[in-house]
Formats: structure tokens, C-alpha cells, sequence
């Protein structure tokens, strides 16, 4: 801890030390977080994402059906790929069920495999 | 072994007339009948375009039946689909039990918010003050 400590110090030689004096250990994670985002405001720079909800689960839908093709393109761009978890912030149960009905509806012909 | 549900769509050709696509839902209501089916709705949606061709139509005309049968149904009935001329493709899914499911998860919650509420009457303080 103390060499740890030393090696702070050193480092910070050139900072405005007066600001960080109040704690030791708070000065140790600054400097060693983001050295250009100390700057501003002296915090720690938050990275703001919106919270994706699964839509199934907000809107309260337990049956996806493949019959609505209203609901299911709006997960399938016009690519006509289905898009990753990720992308809409589903839950996996109804990534799942969304995928099964996204390829019964191409079976039927009322999505597309592949656009053209 | 009890009755399943089922429903079956199916693409008719869209160059044939209305009446001739009434005459292909009643010949697959046929089939679901004579193998001890029952059917429990159709529905014609009409002539929609087609995601991708089939079988060179770029058009179907789509009929829903929703009907009650047996596996040994359902098999009789996708051979008969297979064979038929002027039936273009055709998809068959079992959805009782994920009805069943679907119907159980929302009495599931219902019951939930039931109780939330009902958690809420017995505080006196709060709800007041929540709904105003």
C-alpha cells in the first residue's frame, strides 16, 4: 500500500495537489481512471445509455404471434435480418420466441429472407 | 388423447377466383372433418403480396383455419395441402399450449397486481397521498 502510495505521488507531482489531499486513496483512483477526464469537474466522466426494457415485456405480450407483421418488422430491418438482443434490449425468453415467430412468418412468405 | 389446436395457413394461387379459393378452403375443411377435426374459425385475409416469390407468384391469397384435431389429422391434412394444385405453400402450428401459457402468465399478473393493490389498501397514510 505505501509503495503504491509513493508511486502516486510521484506521479501526481505535477497536479494541482490541492484539490486531491483530502484522501489518499481517492487521489490514487483519479489519477489512475482517466488522467485528461480529471480535469473537468475532477469526477469520474459517466457514460449516460438509455436502459433498454424488453418491449414484449413492457407491453405485456406472452404470445408472439407470427401472424403480426406489424410487431415482428419492427425487430427485422429492411436487411430482413433479425436483429441481435443487444440492439432492442430484449429478453432472452423473448428473443427466443420472437425468432421462432419471425421464421414461421418467412416461411409464409409475409417476411422476407433476404431483401433483394 | 385429447384434441390439440392447430391452425393452418395456407397460400392459394392468386390468379384463381373467389369462388375457387372458397372451394380450396372447403375441400382442407374437408380434411380436417373427415379425420375427426373440428374446425373452430376461418378466416380469408385476400390477396397480399408476397415477401419473396413462390413458385413464381410474386401474390397469395391467404386462408387461416384454426381447427381441433389429432397429429394423425394434422399429418393427413399437410399431405392433402402437399398435393394440392393451387395451394402454393402452406404452415401448420400447434398453438394450444402456448396459448394455455400465454393465458396463464396474464391471470399470473393480474393476480399479482391483485395483491399490490390490495397491500396498498391496508396502509392508510400512504395511498391518499398516492392518488392525489
Amino acid at each position: 500500500m505505501s509503495s503504491q502510495g509513493m508511486g502516486g505521488d510521484s506521479r501526481s507531482f505535477g497536479r494541482p495537489s490541492g484539490r486531491s489531499g483530502g484522501g489518499a486513496g481517492g487521489r490514487g483512483g483519479a489519477g489512475a481512471g482517466a488522467g485528461a477526464g480529471g480535469k473537468d469537474a475532477g469526477g469520474k466522466r459517466y457514460f449516460f445509455r438509455r436502459r433498454k426494457v424488453c418491449k414484449f415485456c413492457a407491453d405485456k405480450i406472452d404470445y408472439v404471434d407470427y401472424k403480426d407483421v406489424k410487431l415482428l418488422s419492427q425487430f427485422v430491418p429492411e436487411r430482413g435480418k433479425i436483429l441481435a438482443r443487444r440492439m432492442f434490449g430484449t429478453c432472452a425468453e423473448h428473443q427466443r420466441k420472437l425468432t421462432e415467430a419471425v421464421n414461421r412468418a418467412r416461411h409464409i412468405a409475409l417476411l422476407p429472407y433476404a431483401a433483394d | 388423447m385429447s384434441d390439440r389446436t392447430y391452425e393452418i395457413l395456407f397460400i392459394a394461387d392468386p390468379n384463381l377466383g373467389e369462388p375457387e379459393v372458397d372451394a380450396l378452403a372447403a375441400q382442407v375443411q374437408g380434411h380436417v372433418e373427415k379425420d375427426g377435426g373440428k374446425l373452430q374459425k376461418m378466416e380469408k385475409w385476400g390477396k397480399k403480396r408476397l415477401a419473396y416469390s413462390v413458385r413464381r407468384h410474386r401474390e397469395g391469397y391467404y386462408v387461416l383455419l384454426v381447427a381441433e384435431g389429432t397429429g394423425v389429422m394434422v399429418k393427413e391434412v399437410e399431405r392433402r395441402l402437399k398435393v394440392t394444385d393451387g395451394i402454393i405453400r402452406y404452415l401448420t402450428v400447434r398453438v394450444d399450449e402456448e396459448l394455455r401459457k400465454a393465458e396463464r402468465r396474464k391471470a399470473k399478473r393480474a393476480l399479482g397486481e391483485e395483491k399490490r393493490k390490495g397491500r396498498a389498501g391496508t396502509q392508510p397514510a400512504r395511498p391518499a397521498e398516492v392518488q392525489q
